[in-house]
């Protein structure tokens, strides 16, 4: 039987494992650990900057941009990249000329979103059918809903979806279900 | 405590701010150059879309607007090497019309030299740095000496587009790129991986870091990283300028003196660091007796065409993310009449990995779920994409202003504002047609264009003969300030069409000489 300060060492070995692939902070049980957004995912690590409410619906938002992004973790990617300094973001909002702080554009657009679905649907975007989600998320691309609160609802569309096709196609493992060769220089040491 | 004074103080470690190090240093002088961003070496490179936003610029945020704002975080640069570290190597030289714009035309500027005069520190710096081209085959090349490597391999896109253009009269030719086809210099040539946008970390690419950098460092220049140049230090008079001002990674302040100060710290940065120093006789900022600082900011319009090829492998994922071929037919400021006026040229088969900006899932923004990954499962392997260049008029209105918002140092931080002319946005149009008719004519399946872009960044410093009509002389040497010298593409008059860096490099290796040739007149 492991006891607790076996189980924290066996934390902290997995901390630093982790850190030679260089994957991104989380917190699991009150412990800070490395891991891979789909694993922070997996094992229902917190968030730093969303709330609960949030990162649903930035999965539900993504899932519905690029199909994979949910299981692949855009939720913690993006709040994981919030909690960096700007200059070590790599979220794509980097290039889009967004004035800081990054994550009022996610949660006031996040917030935006749900608001605006309410309004259309009587229930929250994460909570959206298929079919109702798609014409949603077909028409905030190109313009700003009815009573939208937040920042544009094209330039958060295209932030979102640039976010989701990061997580799911711009890595060795994206390349890979696009039968594309990588075709690394330098490997990087993580996706992220 | 004031740091030791030097001869020369430099603002900026990107390609310009390194040419002049080099230069410098290797003539004997003292040489400290601060960069506001990290050390990156090559190792730093990480092959990946991703891992290379870290490469852009990360310090404050610069506002960007105005109608056609321009692209800041994905243009500029942050840390060793600037901008330069990741572009693409594209280097064609601005044609002879590029520098007598107003003269020909009654719009625009002059620039306060010709072609003839740059043309020589055009083909000294394909030497140097090492250009691959065929300079036979660019019909519409002004004179100058054949590049000193054979063309880089082309793959299939380059190949699909090159028919288009020919079906339609137009002739293509190798894009001269400033990436090695062959070993060069002790540099290993490229191997078509396509990661340029990442940074090249083999070196084939020429960037700062593996140019002028080490050639600076050899002889001892000092580099100081995280190092955020505030304002200019007055001299004994307006006339003369005693150093920089920068604050450190933890926002302590600090003085480099220095006999000379050379900006090199971007198109924004330059004047926005210009505009924050204010002293008696600075009233306007340093070196402003103009009004000119910051005006006359300039962008390329940039035309994105997209083709499916079904039944060809197109190799978009091989080759490198600059261009294969070229084509300049258009490069005419008037060529295509109707209300347009302004240069084009045509990159042609850049590649295309499957994230990012300029990405393959970019090109068709308004997919999503399903229909996307259709989408993702053809275009790698079948699409084409070629960019229409479109120059973008010199206008006064369009500007780098200091906006209300406070930087390190108690400084403002800088916004850009920026509306293309209306005869800039007829250029892009027509790009836009005719790139249309090359697909057509070259037999891609679907093809369509994509929004208006903008790539690069010149003016705001703007050089000429008269001190109140310009920010500096020939040489980037203030009109105001004798000891201040000003570099980079925020020189420029005009924009040209043409992708900025090598001219960027003629013009310093041309000033960083005759300050050399003039040393007793600019050192204070």
């Amino acid at each position: 039987m492991e006891d607790a300060s076996e189980q924290i060492d066996r934390r902290r070995r997995r901390f630093i494992a982790a850190a030679t692939v260089g994957a991104l902070a989380y917190q699991v049980g009150g412990i800070d650990v490395l891991l891979t957004p789909a694993q922070a995912r997996s094992q229902r690590a917190g968030f730093g900057v969303l709330s609960p409410a949030e990162a649903r619906g930035l999965e539900a938002l993504g899932e519905c941009l690029v199909p994979g992004a949910r299981a692949a973790g855009i939720a913690h990617y993006v709040d994981a990249n919030l909690r960096r300094p700007a200059a070590e973001s790599l979220l794509m909002l980097r290039y889009l000329d967004v004035l800081p702080p990054h994550s009022d554009f996610y949660r006031q657009g996040l917030n935006a979103l749900d608001a605006a679905s309410m309004r259309q649907h009587g229930r929250v975007f994460a909570d959206l059918g298929e079919d109702a989600a798609t014409r949603f998320v077909a028409a905030i691309a190109k313009a700003n809903p009815d009573g939208w609160q937040g920042p544009p609802a094209p330039l958060f569309y295209f932030a979102v979806r640039g976010d989701a096709v990061d997580i799911v196609y711009g890595t060795k493992a994206g390349f890979e279900k696009l039968s594309v060769p990588y075709l690394a220089h330098i490997e990087p040491k993580s996706d992220f | 405590m004031p740091a030791e004074a030097v001869d020369v103080v430099i603002v900026g470690a990107g390609a310009a701010g390194c040419l002049f190090a080099a230069k410098l240093s290797a003539a004997g002088k003292s040489v400290v150059v601060i960069d506001a961003g990290p050390a990156w070496s090559t190792d730093d490179l990480v092959s990946s879309s991703i891992w290379a936003r870290r490469l852009r610029w990360g310090g404050p945020a610069v506002e960007s607007t105005g109608a056609n704002p321009f692209g800041l975080g994905f243009n500029s640069g942050w840390g060793f090497g600037g901008s330069a570290l990741h572009h693409y190597g594209t280097w064609p030289r601005l044609l002879p019309s590029d520098f007598d714009m107003h003269s020909r035309h009654g719009r625009g500027l002059d620039w306060p030299f010709g072609y003839d005069v740059l043309r020589p520190f055009y083909d000294r710096i394909q030497d140097e740095v090492g250009v691959s081209g065929d300079a036979a085959a660019e019909i519409w090349r002004p004179a100058g000496n054949p590049y000193p490597l054979p063309p880089l391999d082309q793959f299939a896109q380059a190949g699909l587009l090159a028919k288009g253009f020919e079906a339609l009269g137009m002739k293509t030719a190798p894009s001269p790129m400033a990436i090695l086809s062959r070993e060069y210099k002790g540099r290993q040539p490229c191997v078509y991986d396509g990661w340029c946008d990442a940074g090249c970390p083999i070196g084939a690419l020429a960037n700062p870091l593996v140019t002028y950098f080490p050639v600076a460092k050899a002889h001892g220049a000092r580099f100081v990283p995280h190092a955020y140049a505030t304002r200019l230090i007055p001299g004994r008079t307006p006339a003369e300028v005693a150093g920089v001002e920068y604050a450190d990674a933890a926002g302590v302040l600090h003085r480099q003196h220095a006999g000379v100060t050379v900006l090199a710290a971007s198109t924004v940065f330059n004047p926005a660091l210009l505009l924050n120093s204010r002293a008696p006789g600075w009233d306007a900022g340093a070196g402003n007796s103009s009004g000119l600082v910051g005006k006359y900011f300039m962008t390329h319009s940039i035309a994105a065409l997209y083709g499916f090829f079904d039944e060809t492998e197109t190799e978009n994922y091989l080759g490198v993310t600059g261009a294969q071929r070229t084509n300049q037919d258009h490069y005419a400021k008037t060529s295509f009449g109707d209300g347009a006026f302004g240069s084009l040229q045509w990159q042609l088969a850049p590649t295309t990995k499957p994230s990012d900006l300029l990405g393959i899932a970019m090109a068709r923004t308004d997919l999503f779920g399903k229909p996307l990954e259709r989408f993702m499962d053809r275009a790698v392997h079948h699409l084409t994409t070629m960019f229409g260049f479109g120059e973008g008029l010199p206008v006064s209105s369009n500007r780098v202003e200091l906006s209300e918002r406070p930087g390190p140092g108690a400084t403002r931080l800088p916004r850009v504002v920026h509306a293309f002319a209306p005869e800039s946005v007829r250029v892009w149009d027509a790009a836009t047609k005719l790139g249309l008719k090359v697909l057509d004519a070259a037999g891609a399946k679907d093809s369509w264009a994509g929004p208006m872009a903008s790539a690069h960044m010149m003016g705001g410093t703007i050089m000429g003969n008269d001190p109140s009509t310009s920010v500096t002389d020939g040489f980037g040497l203030s009109h105001d300030i004798r000891n201040l010298v000003i570099a980079g593409p925020g020189l420029f008059p005009t924009a040209g069409a043409m992708n900025p860096n090598f001219t960027n490099h003629a013009i310093s290796l041309r000033a960083v000489e005759n300050m050399l040739a003039h040393w007793g007149d600019h050192n204070a």
